[in-house]
Parts: structure tokens; C-alpha cells; sequence
């Protein structure tokens, strides 16, 4: 598994890398309005070719860049009920949190489990290639989190059962 | 803390202070699946007043709660409840035993009010199996939605008890909860334990054709088949008290599952937070005092 997700995470952050080439540019449509193109969607020819790098059918980031804000989305795995609350819970979470993740989009892109909006404002900021481990960071985690989320709760299950039912035994 | 107590802890709690310190008295206390308390003194400070209030207690009348908590109360028991409950209990503190180990018992046997009213119909199915007897499906509509059923065949006992979970999250992690409970048994050491079955929606062939089923994705059935050897004398009294106490103990740990995963949510956003955070440079001019407290800026 692990030789198929190198590949998928060096292509995310090669791409991210190169859409992360922001620059402030206010709006060509309204008078002193400067806003991320890619969620304004005013002028046709500030916005770049949205990519799709999928590493299966079910997991898949959207990359949305434009001359002033680059949009992540990201499609988590969920293959099982409990995967799909763990995930509904753990992003519902994190969106509830979108102040602190100043680059974190409160509602995700549809089709897809969490967004994230880097404008120019965040680029001038933060160091760019930091902002690129972040989003690596992210995804790599949040597999690792909701799987072992789902191996805790089978294992309390499990004793949970066992201490229950052991009861009449003895 | 994995397995809940039977006995209520609150009611244990008062009356032995109560029994020690006699004052007056009224306390309203709450138990699990509807059943309230009240505990006050009416007439005296030495007079205490145990009643029970519990929305099943009409079916569980039927099959002879009355004689089952006679039988564990004998002259305590109140012959007409105070309104608004169904049992009563008087228990005069000047007469309660001295000795400190008799003194407990019959403390705990008050706060056993609830699982001795409920155990009637488990005793009535145990008793007609040894005696080879089959019983009908006795109902205990035991709360608004859910009703657990005892049934006595020829050479078991079943019990069965409809769960309706009202959330969706509830309803997922209950049925990885319940899957367990199925497999538990593949392990060698428990391989002793009662059977345990459990079906989605479908109600089980013992159910087939009883009225008030209702068809919901949400509710689920768990059949507990029950041998002689889990009801015979010595295990009789443990085996209906567990077995009561299933459906707290399967939500209570579905609860505790979901308070683990929010604490390591929290931890896990933490972690993130802390990862965004490296990506911000660290501010180049901070302000700078002199050893007198002073400041001044670089230009």
C-alpha cells in the first residue's frame, strides 16, 4: 500500500507546489473588491485548469488554482459505515474549527470531504513550502487517525463483548 | 469501570446515612429506563418511605412481579402505593438491624427495588424450563420504543431484546458493538457463555407475527439463548441481573467510544494546528527592552 501512496503524495505536492504561484490581484468585475478568484468566479480568464490526482476511486484531491488563491480539496477513504462516521466526525470537527486553520474552508467542495482556500494574503505570510508540508502532513494523518480510531473502537467492542459475556461463566 | 452495578448507588448511599443519622427526608432519585424513586419521610424522621415508579410495572404485575417482591420484602412492602408510583416500601430505621453486615444487606436489597421487580418474568421462564414447561413469549415493554421478550422453551430460555438506536452515529457504532457480541464467542475460554444472536430489522422466528413490531432500519433484534446451565441455583440471581442491565451496558460503552474519539480528535487538531503553525515565520521585529524596562525600536 505504502508503494502506491508515495507516488500519489509526491504528486500532490509537485502540483500543489506549482499552483501555490500567487499573486495579489484584485477584481477585474467590481471596483476595489479583491477576492479569491476561484470561489468569485468573475473572470474566466484568471482561473487556471482545476486538477484531479486520484490515487483510487475513492480517494482523490482536487486542485483549483487561480491567479490569487489556489483551492485543495481532498476526498478521504471511507470504505466501510464506521470509516464514514469516523471521517463525517473528524472533518465536521475540524470545519468547526476553520478560524484557528486560518486556510481551512468551512464547507467542503461537493463531492469531496474537506476543502481548503489558500489565498495570496496566506502565501505572503507563511512560508510556501511549509504550507505545502501542511496539506501533505493532512492527508497522510488523516488516514492514519481514522484507522486507528476504527481499530480502537473494534478492539473496545470486543472486550466490551467479552467481559459482558465472560460474566456468566464464572 | 467496565461492567455497571446493579444496584442503585444513590439509594445505597442515603440510606446508610440515613439509617445512621435519621433526618427528614425527600428525595427524588432516577434509575435507568424510565424507573424513578422517591425516598421521603411523611410521617416521621424514622420512617422512611421507599417508592418506585416504573411505566412497565402493569405488564410485569402479570407475571408475578408481586410475588417476587413479597417474597424479597416480605413486611416492608406496602399493601397500596403512594400515588404516582406502583411500589412503595416502608422501612421504620429504628428497627433496622444493628449488625453491621445485616444492616447492608438489607440496603442493598432496597436499592435492588428495580431488578427485583423486573427479574419476575425471568424467574417465571426459568422456573416452568426446569420444570419442562414452555411459557408464552412474555412482552416487557420496558421503554417508550424498546421491549425485551422471555420466552421458556423445552430445553432453553430465550430472551430478546429489540434496540432502536436514534442516531445515525448511535445505530453504526451499536451494530459494530453487537457484531462483537455475536463473535465473542469463537474465543475458547467463553465458549460456555449463552448464545447470542443478532439481526437487522428482521424480527427472529420467535417474534414472527407479534403485534407492535415495528419495520425501521434502526432497530435491531439481539436473542440471548439461555441453558440450564446459566440458570441453575447459584447463577440464577447473577445471570437476571446482568442480563438486565444489557442494553445500559451496550449504550453506556457506545457513549464512552464516542467521548474517546472526541478527546483524540482534540489531540489530533492540536497536532495539526501546531504543523500550520511552523509554517509561519517567526515575527523579525519584536519589540526589545533595555535591562530598566525600557523600549526602544531598531530602525
Amino acid at each position: 500500500m505504502a508503494n502506491t501512496l508515495r507516488p500519489y503524495l509526491t504528486a500532490v505536492r509537485s502540483t500543489l507546489s506549482a499552483a501555490m504561484c500567487l499573486d495579489n490581484f484584485s477584481s477585474q468585475v467590481v471596483e476595489r473588491h479583491n477576492k479569491p478568484e476561484v470561489e468569485a468566479r468573475m473572470s474566466k480568464e484568471v482561473l487556471l485548469a482545476p486538477v484531479v490526482i486520484s490515487r483510487n476511486e475513492n480517494e482523490r484531491v482536487l486542485i483549483e488554482a487561480s491567479v490569487n488563491a489556489v483551492r485543495v480539496s481532498i476526498k478521504i477513504k471511507q470504505a466501510d459505515d464506521p470509516e464514514r462516521l469516523l471521517c463525517h466526525k473528524f472533518t465536521r470537527f475540524l470545519t468547526q474549527r476553520a478560524e484557528s486553520f486560518v486556510v481551512l474552508r468551512r464547507k467542503p467542495v461537493e463531492g469531496y470531504d474537506i476543502s481548503f482556500l489558500i489565498t495570496n494574503v496566506h502565501t505572503e505570510q507563511m512560508y510556501k513550502h511549509k504550507l505545502v508540508d501542511f496539506i501533505l502532513q493532512f492527508m497522510e494523518d488523516v488516514d492514519k487517525e481514522i484507522s486507528e480510531m476504527k481499530l480502537s473502537i473494534n478492539a473496545r467492542a470486543r472486550i466490551v463483548a467479552e467481559t459482558y459475556l465472560g460474566q456468566f461463566i464464572n | 469501570m467496565i461492567l455497571l452495578e446493579y444496584a442503585n448507588r444513590i439509594i445505597i448511599e442515603t440510606l446508610r446515612e440515613r439509617f445512621s443519622n435519621p433526618i427528614t427526608t425527600s428525595l427524588n432519585i432516577a434509575d435507568f429506563d424510565g424507573v424513578g424513586y422517591r425516598l421521603s419521610t411523611p410521617e416521621s424522621k424514622t420512617l422512611l418511605v421507599v417508592s418506585m415508579r416504573m411505566p412497565c410495572f402493569g405488564e410485569l404485575l402479570q407475571y408475578g412481579a408481586m410475588d417476587v417482591l413479597r417474597r424479597e420484602y416480605g413486611s416492608m412492602l406496602e399493601a397500596t402505593p403512594e400515588p404516582g408510583f406502583e411500589v412503595t416500601l416502608k422501612v421504620d430505621i429504628e428497627k433496622v438491624p444493628q449488625d453491621y453486615s445485616d444492616r447492608e444487606a438489607l440496603i442493598r436489597k432496597i436499592a435492588l427495588l428495580k431488578r427485583n421487580a423486573l427479574a419476575a418474568p425471568f424467574e417465571q421462564a426459568f422456573d416452568a424450563q426446569i420444570d419442562g414447561r414452555e411459557t408464552p413469549l412474555m412482552a416487557i415493554h420496558y421503554r417508550d420504543t424498546e421491549v425485551f421478550y422471555v420466552k421458556a422453551g423445552t430445553d432453553r430460555v430465550t430472551v430478546i431484546f429489540s434496540t432502536e438506536f436514534k442516531e445515525e452515529q448511535d445505530r453504526i457504532l451499536g451494530k459494530v458493538f453487537l457484531q462483537e457480541f455475536v463473535d465473542a464467542r469463537r474465543l475458547p475460554q467463553i465458549q460456555n457463555a449463552p448464545q447470542v444472536l443478532y439481526t437487522n430489522r428482521d424480527p427472529p422466528l420467535e417474534l414472527r407475527g407479534q403485534p407492535g413490531l415495528k419495520d425501521s432500519e434502526n432497530i435491531g433484534y439481539v436473542t440471548f439463548v439461555l441453558f440450564p446451565r446459566h440458570f441453575s441455583k447459584e447463577k440464577r440471581e447473577d445471570t437476571i441481573s446482568k442480563i438486565q442491565l444489557f442494553r445500559d451496558y451496550l449504550h453506556y460503552h457506545i457513549k464512552c467510544s464516542k467521548s474517546y474519539m472526541h478527546s483524540r480528535m482534540r489531540a489530533r487538531v492540536a497536532e495539526f494546528l501546531k504543523v500550520l503553525n511552523r509554517a509561519k515565520p517567526e515575527p523579525v521585529n519584536v519589540e526589545k527592552k533595555t535591562i530598566a524596562g525600557k523600549t526602544f525600536k531598531r530602525s
